[in-house]
């Protein structure tokens, strides 16, 4: 290993492990400035924290908002030491938290409900907030009433979810500057879904948010109508006539830009 | 190097510019024309397909533009990021930056990144290593790099060459242009206990594309280059001076954390031209700051608050 390698190496171990050898960090550097070696070298570790806190704090202000600020930076603390920054993009910074807090559950065994909502709403709150920059629609056509069933497809800004409790209601209490109480366990579904660069969060029954799964694997609207009529032991008639009914599925999906026409 | 050399001699002056920040979208897009070009933060943008690309693109068809960046690592040791640079490269393509520029530093080892610029070790190793890394940067992006003097707060006890020498010699080997940011070389020098009119005298100012002008905190002891307040002015002596020997280089105000509103960071760009015009501000000794917990190149401002872009329906 060079010199320069060895020096990047240590000095990154001391940001991301500021306790592990400080002596041997520390020896780094010249100690002839204002700072000193140690004092200069914790400006670096101590931005590292809070520089990484404040963009996770913008990518998951509704768990912040449920953690509180200091719980929320503290589990951050934890996470970023586990789990140190990899791409370029800060954008990627809360890709594994949900999962990294499933594996490192405060409750441990006991499973307690607080902590599945946390767990939850950190999903969702990632979910939302990939969907802000992801490739989507916009500046083409979307699907209109006219386009045949056969055509549809799901546009690229388009998500799924679902979960434990009712994440989205929170999420919206939050983003309304409320102080929703934690809700109690109950399942949800919710589509989201980007039009004009606004994402809108939309609830599902199970039956939609399994159709609209189909569709999203690729399938048809009519092979997904029959695999969900199957599943729930619906009339095929039945579904069929829920999706295209006046009020029914298809006009509503339409009109909030779900879909687009596929060619021929 | 010839190439890149030759290309650095025709950029343009593009006389006094902003960093574009997501919380003046709406004035910028909206509102008359200014005499002002951006600054994009190339990560913003780069890899999104979401508003902050079109809004990139918007702003482009109405003003000049570069590209900077926080991420390229070139200093890293680690290899270089070829994915990284073929987004910034069709970024580039699209919305045709006047220059691309990053620091001179590395952000991460080991696949790991710090988002920060971390400061180089200043030795002959460290300068073979990043003129081998900006030669590959200009061949592939085919324009000349632009590097910037980050601020720092360490310095390498094995480094053996002064920063601007490192800088003339990275230069002189590459043909890469430099992005003077006046306000590091005080915070550098300061923190340092070196005299940054030293610093200015050192550093080739014929190679200065662009400069940069910022806020800082003073902590009493040290400062923290925290782009969150007015410019100092010890610092507009800087550049009052920089500006002079550069020939009139391109500058940018740079706010990155309590962002005022759009028309009070022009106001504060403005303030520039007295300078230009070669009004002398007396170096003021520091005084002690307010204290208060300080972030060195804040980074907050690129992630965007998604929150104000969700509507809710009911099913």
């Amino acid at each position: 290993m060079t010199d320069l390698a060895a020096a990047q190496r240590l000095m990154h171990e001391a940001l991301i492990f500021p306790d592990a050898d400080p002596a041997s960090a520390q020896a780094l550097f010249a100690g002839d400035g204002r700072l000193g070696a140690a004092g200069g070298l914790a400006v670096y570790q101590r931005g590292y924290f809070l520089r990484i806190a404040a963009c996770m704090r913008e990518q998951f202000p509704a768990l912040c908002h449920a953690l509180g600020r200091a719980l929320f930076d503290d589990f951050v603390a934890d996470y970023i030491r586990d789990c140190p920054p990899e791409r370029h993009t800060l954008y990627d910074l809360g890709r594994r938290f949900a999962g990294w807090m499933e594996a490192n559950r405060p409750d441990g065994a006991a499973r307690e409900p607080w902590v599945d909502f946390m767990i939850d709403l950190a999903r969702f709150e990632y979910a939302v907030f990939a969907m802000f920059d992801a490739e989507g629609n916009e500046g083409r056509p979307f699907a209109t009433a006219d386009t045949p069933d056969s055509a549809l497809r799901l546009q690229p800004a388009f998500a799924l979810g679902s979960y434990g409790f009712p994440v989205a209601d929170y999420y919206h209490a939050v983003r309304r500057g409320e102080e929703p109480p934690l809700p109690m366990p109950a399942p949800s579904h919710v589509a989201l879904v980007r039009t004009d660069y606004i994402i809108r969060t939309i609830p599902l029954s199970g039956t939609h948010h399994a159709f609209l799964a189909e569709m999203l694997a690729g399938h048809g609207v009519e092979a997904s109508l029959g695999t969900v009529a199957a599943r729930f032991g619906l009339e095929l008639e039945s579904a069929r006539g829920s999706w295209r009914e006046a009020q029914g599925s298809r006009g509503r999906w339409i009109e909030w830009g779900f879909f687009v026409g596929a060619n021929p | 190097m010839a190439a890149a050399e030759d290309m650095l001699t025709g950029l343009p002056r593009l006389g006094l510019g902003l960093g574009l920040r997501s919380t003046h979208f709406e004035t910028i897009l909206s509102g008359d024309p200014q005499d002002v070009w951006f600054e994009a933060i190339s990560e913003n943008f780069m890899d999104s397909g979401g508003r902050p690309r079109a809004v990139i693109r918007a702003v482009a068809e109405r003003y000049r533009l570069v590209l900077h960046g926080v991420s390229l690592s070139i200093g890293s040791t680690d290899p270089l990021d070829f994915g990284y640079l073929a987004a910034l490269k069709r970024l580039a393509a699209e919305v045709r930056p006047a220059w691309v520029s990053d620091h001179l530093c590395w952000t991460g080892v080991n696949a790991r990144n710090s988002h920060d610029l971390l400061p180089m070790p200043l030795t002959e190793e460290s300068l073979a290593h990043v003129a081998g890394r900006v030669r590959q940067v200009q061949d592939y992006l085919e324009r000349p790099l632009i590097l910037e003097n980050p601020s720092s707060y360490v310095r390498f006890a094995q480094s053996t060459i002064d920063e601007p020498d490192f800088l003339r010699a990275l230069a002189e080997e590459t043909g890469c242009g430099l992005l003077l940011d006046v306000n590091n070389v005080y915070v550098t020098c300061f923190n340092a206990g070196v005299d940054p009119l030293a610093y200015l005298d050192a550093v080739p100012c014929e190679r200065v594309v662009q400069m940069h002008l910022a806020g800082h905190q003073d902590m009493g002891s040290h400062l923290i280059d925290t782009h969150d307040r007015p410019v100092r002015p010890e610092v507009w002596e800087l550049f009052r001076l920089a500006w002079a020997r550069t020939g009139g280089a391109s500058t940018l105000l740079e706010w990155d954390d309590h962002i005022p509103d759009f028309d009070a960071c022009l106001a504060e760009l403005r303030k520039a031209e007295r300078y230009m015009a070669g009004e002398s501000t007396p170096l003021v000794p520091e005084g002690r700051g307010a204290g208060g917990e300080g972030v060195s190149n804040p980074v907050g401002f690129i992630v965007p608050r998604a929150m104000d872009s969700v509507l809710e329906d009911a099913a």
